[in-house]
Order: C-alpha cells, then sequence, then structure tokens
C-alpha cells in the first residue's frame, strides 16, 4: 500500500460519487490503471451499487396509475 | 413560472422512481401509493410557484420527503434517529476477497452479488433508521448528488456525506449477513 493507494481509497466513495474535481478524477483513473489492488475494490463497490439499484426499483402497478391519473384530472377540471 | 397545464405530462414520468423511493420509505404499497398521490397533488396544486428550468426532479423529491417526513413521523412511528454502529470501509469487498487470487476473488465477487435477491436489498435499506436511509435512497437509488440531496433534506452536505457513507458501511454489514444466510459464501468466509 502506498500513498497513492491510500489517497486514492479514501476518494472512492467522491469517485464514485463524481463529487471528485477533473484533477482529484484524473489522479484516481491514473492509479487505478496501473494498481491492481485499488481497481479490484472499486469495480466491486461500483457493481455492488448497480446491483442495489437496479433490484431496488419498482414496478408501478397500473391500477395506481390510471388512480393517480384520474385523481390528477378531478383536480385539474374542478369538481 | 411553470404551466398547470403540462404538469402531468412532466411530473407523471417521475412515477415510478417516486413510487420506489416511496415504498422503501412507508415499507408498504397501500401507503407507498398514499404517499406518491398526495405528492403529486401538492406538486400540482403549486406548480405555477415552481420555476420553469429548474431540477423538476429534485422539486418532487423534496414535496415527497417533506410529506412523508410530516406525515408519517407524526403518528407513532416516531423516527429513530439510533446511531449505527461502526463498520469498516469496504465491508463485503474486505471479506469476500481476503487471500485468494484475483480469478478466485472475482467469481465470489459475482457469486454473491448475483446471489442477493430483491428482498435482501429491500430489507437492507429498510432496516436502516431513517436519517440514514433517506440519503441512502436518494443517492443509490435516485444518482442525487451530494447538493441536491443537502437541499432536498434541508441539511448540510458534510451531514449528507457522513449519513451517506455511514449508511451505506451498515447495508453493506447487512447485505453480508444475507449473502452468508444464503450459502453464498465461500468455506472460509463463513465465519463472521
Amino acid at each position: 500500500m502506498s500513498r497513492d493507494c491510500d489517497e486514492a481509497l479514501a476518494n472512492l466513495y467522491l469517485y464514485l460519487d463524481s463529487e471528485l474535481d477533473q484533477v482529484s478524477i484524473h489522479k484516481v483513473k491514473t492509479h487505478l490503471e496501473e494498481c491492481r489492488g485499488c481497481d479490484a475494490p472499486f469495480d466491486f463497490e461500483k457493481r455492488l451499487r448497480q446491483v442495489v439499484r437496479e433490484r431496488l426499483n419498482e414496478d408501478l402497478p397500473e391500477a395506481f396509475v390510471m388512480r393517480l391519473r384520474a385523481v390528477l384530472a378531478l383536480e385539474i377540471t374542478g369538481p | 413560472m411553470a404551466d398547470q397545464a403540462t404538469f402531468e405530462k412532466d411530473a407523471l414520468e417521475y412515477a415510478r422512481q417516486l413510487y420506489s423511493a416511496a415504498m422503501r420509505m412507508t415499507r408498504n404499497p397501500a401507503d407507498a401509493e398514499d404517499l406518491v398521490q398526495e405528492t403529486f397533488l401538492k406538486a400540482y396544486r403549486a406548480y405555477d410557484s415552481f420555476e420553469q428550468g429548474t431540477n423538476l426532479k429534485a422539486w418532487l423529491y423534496r414535496i415527497l420527503t417533506n410529506t412523508f417526513i410530516n406525515k408519517y413521523r407524526s403518528d407513532s412511528r416516531r423516527p429513530r434517529q439510533t446511531d449505527l454502529g461502526d463498520v469498516e470501509d469496504l465491508y463485503m469487498y474486505r471479506r469476500i476477497a481476503s487471500g485468494d487470487s484475483a480469478e478466485a476473488a472475482r467469481s465470489a465477487e459475482e457469486r454473491v452479488l448475483d446471489g442477493l435477491v430483491e428482498s435482501d436489498i429491500k430489507q437492507a435499506v429498510e432496516e436502516l433508521p431513517e436519517n440514514f436511509r433517506l440519503p441512502v435512497l436518494l443517492a443509490d437509488l435516485e444518482g442525487f448528488s451530494y447538493k441536491e440531496i443537502a437541499e432536498i433534506l434541508d441539511i448540510p452536505i458534510g451531514t449528507v456525506m457522513s449519513r451517506l457513507h455511514r449508511g451505506r458501511k451498515a447495508m453493506q454489514k447487512r447485505l453480508w449477513e444475507f449473502a452468508r444466510q444464503r450459502g453464498l459464501l465461500p468455506d472460509d468466509a463463513v465465519r463472521p
């Protein structure tokens, strides 16, 4: 573990959240290209996030969409 | 000024996302539907005060979370402002990958990520105390920036970052338990 590794890992969340400035993004990217030990955890965290996002999504019940449209239509035209 | 006539078209495209978030907030479909419906009604009534060209999605989420906080917090379900135990960074990764070759680690990771089912992930999020759950949902389900989350929840950016960080770690610890229960871990990683 070099100082570059420490720095990259400290920025892992900011990097994956797209919250780093351009200079820091470049530093992280350059480091990941040459350090397999750091690339692996970044890659895992990224895939974990994709899995979380995909599996948290719900289908919108069709009956609810119809009710929502009806409620809004009533609100728009008035009683 | 936004035009109320275009509201339905503009806002309804976010219905599915809002409903997904509402499900994780209220933890049941009936309350989630009520919450989303109320959000749309409030948004419609206030739509002429919405500044066209600004962030409609963030505005809708602000109404959603405020409605959730006001409505569901005022009843018996007090917010559990519980603290989360201290969980180390990269909790899952460090446990899956320890001591293996890169190829073995990679296949162990795939096994865990593929094997966690929807209900595991939903439950792990729902078990987070509300003050951690909302930032995690807004970031990981919706992809809002720290600044947007700070505005939606009306808390400082530093608070968003620390809650997000700790909420995600607590979630990983829970997901690791699910992975173990489902027998997804290599033998040497099964010990707690």
